[in-house]
């Protein structure tokens, strides 16, 4: 007696459910976009961990060591942070744009905000090239390069992705329709936008 | 997604079959890839426990030296953990999840493969220490300051930091990608509660890898920084603060053990019905359960602490001591499932059983350190060791091998022989203890952990002995293991698409199933499908199950 | 007809089956801890006991019912079992049952912390103990404040140092290490504590303990530090009040100041840095006296002793802590030949030299 018989499964499988898929709710590549989001929240929560915990057992006065100056809101770090939020809103514009099936308009604010993803880091850089001290001056230079520095380098991420967003959005692959890309990148570009926030507060206001 | 396009030549398209398997994006050569992967690094990584068991064997320095012991079991460590266990359970994951909720692939095949290749990488990373003036020697959790720049000099941990960075992103890449297929790509009826539990048990154990291996991720680079750059992270002669590794560490390290025990858990979960004929007992409790143990793993890190002196004791041995409940709880259940049953003792079967009664003993000796005092005592000596292994070894080893031996027919066809198997299971389950039950006393009394030298203490050369006459043991039992694949590879038992009677859908296709496993898919109306369609006219089962035939079907 | 002879199935039964029970009694007798010797160590038996025979019997209960289950329900027939998904009373008391053992173990553990974690107003001697790769110093502070006056004993390796200890009076340790993280461990005191090295202006680990019996009981670090870490033993001598006034006395009029010497004859220079001398290879004249120059440039102990090629020590320079503390040393003459330089405190290969005399 076969398999089959005896178990009575493959030959006698009926009735059967056609497998029909249809797509509900969220689009697959954004729940992944979100879980990876998720990831990386918990990897700057490391780095954060790192950070009030040197804070907390840090002998002495919490600022970069001497004789560098003390971390100034102006006239870099505020300007900047501006410029980042910005980006966030110029993004979302895109987003609104290509639902509504613009694609001139989504052309238009992803270079935009990809002008100022690329201003922000030029102004980071040439902040770290003024500030006085380096990663190696102690805890605070430590953990200030650390931070920043991942920050920065998801900024440059985003930025590559954007990179790409516009070239496809060049050759009008996008539609009201088919963008999840563009709702993609703009997650994520979000997600670094809100990374600097806390950032910044921690770093320059909660002094 | 939703349509698929048969190209008409498509029977022409071949290539080698090289190619095919380096650049495959299917989920069960992917699964297939990650499970041999892990056993080669098994193999490489036992025979450096062999190394360490030797020079344990009597006192004194006979085969190796301090360098060679310290980098071994270092190494020992971490490629069981990192590249063995883990990676061998998202393989049999990667293979069986799809199949389990009738979906044709991984959400994300192409990121699937990444996550895969990232290992091979990785782990070559690791090992390439042993090239390059020795690998990391500073055990594997790396606790700073012994591993900053000034105490470990050598390119071996910056290796092993950079390779386990690499393993950390791929295990995070395959949990989103096993969460969002589970979230996505289930089969119609398939809600929820009707996974199997291996499902939920991968479920929980990829949310735990997301929300943990980033911040261990974090860590490394901190340290990479502290190694490579000046950084004072953890280095307390320019300020920073060595313990701060530690929770880092162990804030992934302790989830962690649930990642490499739970979805061992879920195997076994899928094994005792089949076996028993019987419905798991209590299914929405053991999976509160598996719920339960992944909020609490993250509050119960500082155990591993309580020595430094510098955490809040009480919390986190309340913490931990509640963890044993829904432990507790699933182990209850799989006890009523048994009882009553009507129970087989096929290979995996046996493994099964092994499981739940070698965890046993190391949920029992984890709950003793949960208590401070005694951990006081218990602390970094091998009493430790021996219940890391019985939950590691005892525990998820023993879900693999149960695993093997369940779904070999599934990706084979064949079915590995049981005489050969039970061969295997016996000298494994009494090399096992032997290897690991003297580690109790020799812990109680005193002895260290890594070490690679110890007293001439009558008692402990009595108890090293016999736990290396084990290790030895354990080893062979891998022959007829071996002997048993290559054997049933070329001349095995062929035996249908369902050899088991199994419960759950990836038994509903074929053995091996087509590339996009299943055309039709029977009716999903509870966790075990295709138990119900073998059953189906038996009318007094379905009535009892309230799963009368619908008007359609009729 | 002499004594009942068993039957002979039963005596090879016996044969075989005694190893094998003298192997269970042993681990049975293995799982119990040493017998404690000092008060916190006493609680933390007691509790241990208790939670050993709740761990017990739930391990036989477990088990038993496992074994049961599967001979008695095994597969004899196609009938299919009662299908039997769940109960939730059932499954109510069997969460109510682990979550009540695990509160009895969580209050009887943090009773018996309280006793582990008890502090004294006065401890009878407070002992400064430093960790280092590896080995142990021990610095018996006295009240006058002074570090000079405080009696020092450091081990090496080979010669691993003793802790003395009055007995009946609460013992203070002060953990401290400036390198890596130690644990100070003496399995029969059921205790331990890491000896973690902390940035400036955290306050290191500290330690209590009554010992109640006299003895000499064996200590090792427990947390792994490297290289040698199994080479860092020491023991505990608890003795009667007196006898450890007396060893404290004849302990500091034994101590001799590190000898140091005007540069005389020729110098030679070593240095030592990371745990390795630099250079390892010395040469020095022959038949006439020299002198070492030799700097330790870190904040561990080193030392310098010359070895000639029977192994006879011919030299031994004082111990210097760095950083960067140097000492002149004067070397006999010495007959022309190769020589061994090592530090006692590390013999490694990155600190074991040759020394040619030429």
């Amino acid at each position: 007696m076969s398999v089959e018989a005896r178990t009575g499964v493959s030959a006698d499988i009926t009735p059967h459910v056609e497998i029909e898929r249809r797509e509900v709710g969220m689009p697959t590549p954004l729940v992944g976009m979100l879980l990876f989001i998720a990831s990386e929240v918990m990897f700057f929560g490391g780095l954060f961990a790192a950070y009030f915990n040197a804070r907390a057992t840090f002998p002495g006065p919490w600022r970069p060591p001497e004789p560098a100056h003390e971390l100034e809101i102006l006239p870099l770090a505020l300007p900047l942070t501006i410029i980042l939020v910005a980006s966030s809103f110029t993004m979302q514009f895109g987003v609104w744009a290509i639902r509504r099936g613009d694609q001139p308009a989504l052309r238009r604010w992803t270079a935009i905000t990809l002008l100022l993803g690329i201003t922000f880091l030029a102004g980071q850089l040439y902040d770290y090239s003024i500030l006085g001290f380096g990663i190696s001056d102690g805890v605070f230079g430590t953990v200030f390069y650390t931070l920043t520095g991942f920050h920065g380098a998801h900024v440059f991420g985003g930025a590559v992705g954007l990179t790409i967003l516009l070239a496809r959005a060049m050759q009008g692959q996008f539609s009201a329709r088919n963008h999840v890309a563009v709702e993609a990148v703009s997650m994520y570009w979000h997600f670094v936008d809100v990374v600097w926030i806390a950032l910044f507060t921690t770093l320059y206001i909660l002094k | 997604m939703a349509t698929t396009t048969l190209i008409p030549k498509a029977e022409a398209y071949s290539r080698s079959w090289v190619i095919e398997w380096l650049t495959t994006v299917d989920h069960k050569k992917i699964g297939i890839l990650y499970i041999v992967n892990s056993f080669l690094f098994f193999f490489a990584a036992g025979i450096l426990a062999l190394v360490i068991r030797s020079e344990l064997a009597i006192p004194g320095l006979q085969f190796v030296d301090e360098a060679t012991y310290n980098q071994a079991f270092t190494m020992h460590g971490t490629i069981m953990i990192f590249l063995f266990i883990v990676p061998v359970l998202s393989g049999f994951a990667n293979y069986v999840v799809p199949l389990m909720l009738g979906a044709p692939d991984m959400a994300f095949p192409r990121i699937n493969a990444l996550s895969f290749w990232l290992l091979p990488l990785g782990g070559g990373l690791i090992f390439a220490g042993y090239l390059f003036g020795g690998a990391a020697a500073e055990g594997w959790t790396l606790y700073p300051p012994l591993s900053n720049d000034t105490y470990s000099q050598g390119v071996g941990t910056d290796l092993w930091l950079i390779g386990l960075t690499l393993v950390g992103t791929a295990s995070i890449l395959g949990s989103v990608n096993f969460i969002a297929t589970i979230f996505k790509m289930r089969a119609p009826g398939m809600s929820l509660f009707r996974m199997p539990i291996f499902v939920w048990t991968v479920l929980v154990t990829a949310t735990l890898i997301l929300l943990a291996t980033p911040v261990l991720t974090a860590g490394m680079i901190a340290l990479f920084i502290d190694r490579n750059y000046g950084g004072s992270f953890f280095d307390p002669t320019t300020g920073g603060n060595p313990v701060l590794w530690q929770h880092i560490f162990w804030f992934f390290g302790h989830p962690e053990v649930y990642i490499v025990i739970l979805p061992a858990m879920g195997v076994v979960s899928e094994i005792l019905p089949v076996f028993s004929r019987k419905p798991l007992f209590g299914y929405r409790a053991f999976v509160f359960a598996t719920i339960g143990i992944g909020l609490l793993s993250f509050s119960v890190w500082a155990h591993h602490m309580f020595a430094t002196g510098q955490v809040a004791l009480p919390f986190f041995a309340f913490m931990t001591a509640m963890i044993g409940v829904p432990t507790g709880v699933k182990m209850f259940n799989w006890m009523a499932t048994l009882w009553r049953g009507s129970i087989s003792f096929t290979t995996p079967m046996l493994f099964a059983i092994g499981f739940i009664s070698m965890f046993l003993i190391g949920g029992i000796s984890g709950v003793m350190l949960a208590s401070p005092p005694m951990d006081f005592h218990l602390h970094d000596t091998y009493f430790v060791v021996a219940h890391l292994h019985y939950v590691f070894f005892g525990g998820s080893v023993f879900g693999v091998f149960a695993a093997t031996y369940f779904w070999f027919p599934k990706m084979t066809g064949r079915r590995l022989n049981e005489r050969l198997g039970k061969v295997h299971f016996w000298i494994h389950f009494i090399g096992f203890n032997l290897a690991f039950f003297p580690m109790h006393p020799l812990g109680i009394s005193g002895m260290p952990r890594r070490i690679a030298d110890y007293a001439a203490d009558p008692i402990w050369m009595f108890w090293n002995a016999v736990s290396t006459v084990g290790a030895f043991m354990i080893a062979v039992s891998i022959i007829p293991f071996l002997i048993n694949v290559v054997a049933t590879l070329i001349n095995g038992e062929r035996v249908g698409d369902d050899p088991w009677e199994a419960n759950t859908l990836e038994w509903a296709t074929t053995s091996p199933p087509p590339p996009y496993n299943f055309d039709r898919l029977p009716p999903i109306r509870s966790e075990r499908p295709v138990f119900d369609l073998r059953h189906k006219h038996d009318a007094e089962h379905l009535a009892a199950e309230g799963l009368a035939p619908t008007r359609g079907e009729a | 007809m002499g004594r009942i002879q068993a039957e002979p199935w039963l005596r090879r039964m016996g044969r075989t089956a005694l190893p094998l029970l003298m192997v269970v009694a042993l681990a049975g007798c293995g799982m119990i801890p040493p017998e404690p010797e000092t008060e916190g160590g006493r609680a933390v038996f007691s509790l241990y006991n208790i939670v050993f025979a709740m761990g017990l019997a739930v391990f036989i209960g477990v088990e038993g019912f496992i074994l049961y289950s599967v001979f008695r329900y095994r597969r004899r027939d196609d009938r299919l079992p009662q299908q039997l998904h769940g109960n939730n009373l059932v499954e109510i008391i069997w969460t109510a049952i682990p979550t009540v053992i695990v509160l009895i173990l969580f209050t009887l553990s943090m009773i018996a912390l309280g006793q582990v974690e008890a502090r004294s107003e006065n401890p009878g001697v407070e002992i400064e103990v430093e960790g280092f790769q590896w080995q142990w110093t021990f610095r018996y502070l006295d009240d006058d404040g002074d570090p000079a006056n405080d009696y020092t004993v450091t081990g090496t390796p080979a010669n691993p140092p003793v802790m003395a200890v009055p007995v009946g009076e609460p013992v203070r340790l002060i953990l401290r290490s400036d390198d890596v993280v130690h644990s100070f461990y003496v399995p029969q005191f059921l205790i331990k504590r890491d000896v973690v090295p902390v940035p400036e202006g955290q306050e290191p680990n500290i330690m209590e303990f009554t010992v109640t019996e006299e003895g000499t009981y064996a200590g090792q670090c427990a947390e792994f530090c490297g290289n040698l870490h199994a080479d860092m033993t020491f023991s505990v001598e608890a003795m009667s009040r007196q006898a450890f006034d007396e060893w404290l006395a004849a302990g500091r009029a034994g101590e001799t100041p590190a000898p140091s010497a005007e540069p005389e004859g020729q110098v030679v220079e070593v240095t030592a840095d990371q745990i390795r001398f630099e250079p390892l290879e010395l040469r020095a004249p022959a038949d006439q006296p020299w002198t070492l120059r030799f700097t330790n440039a870190e904040s561990v102990v080193h030392n310098v002793v010359i070895y000639d090629a029977e192994n006879n020590e011919v030299f031994r320079s004082g111990d210097l802590t760095g950083p960067d503390a140097t000492g002149d040393f004067a070397v006999p003459a010495l007959p022309a030949g190769e020589y061994t330089f090592i530090c006692e405190y590390h013999p490694v290969p990155d600190m074991t030299g040759t020394l040619i005399v030429e």
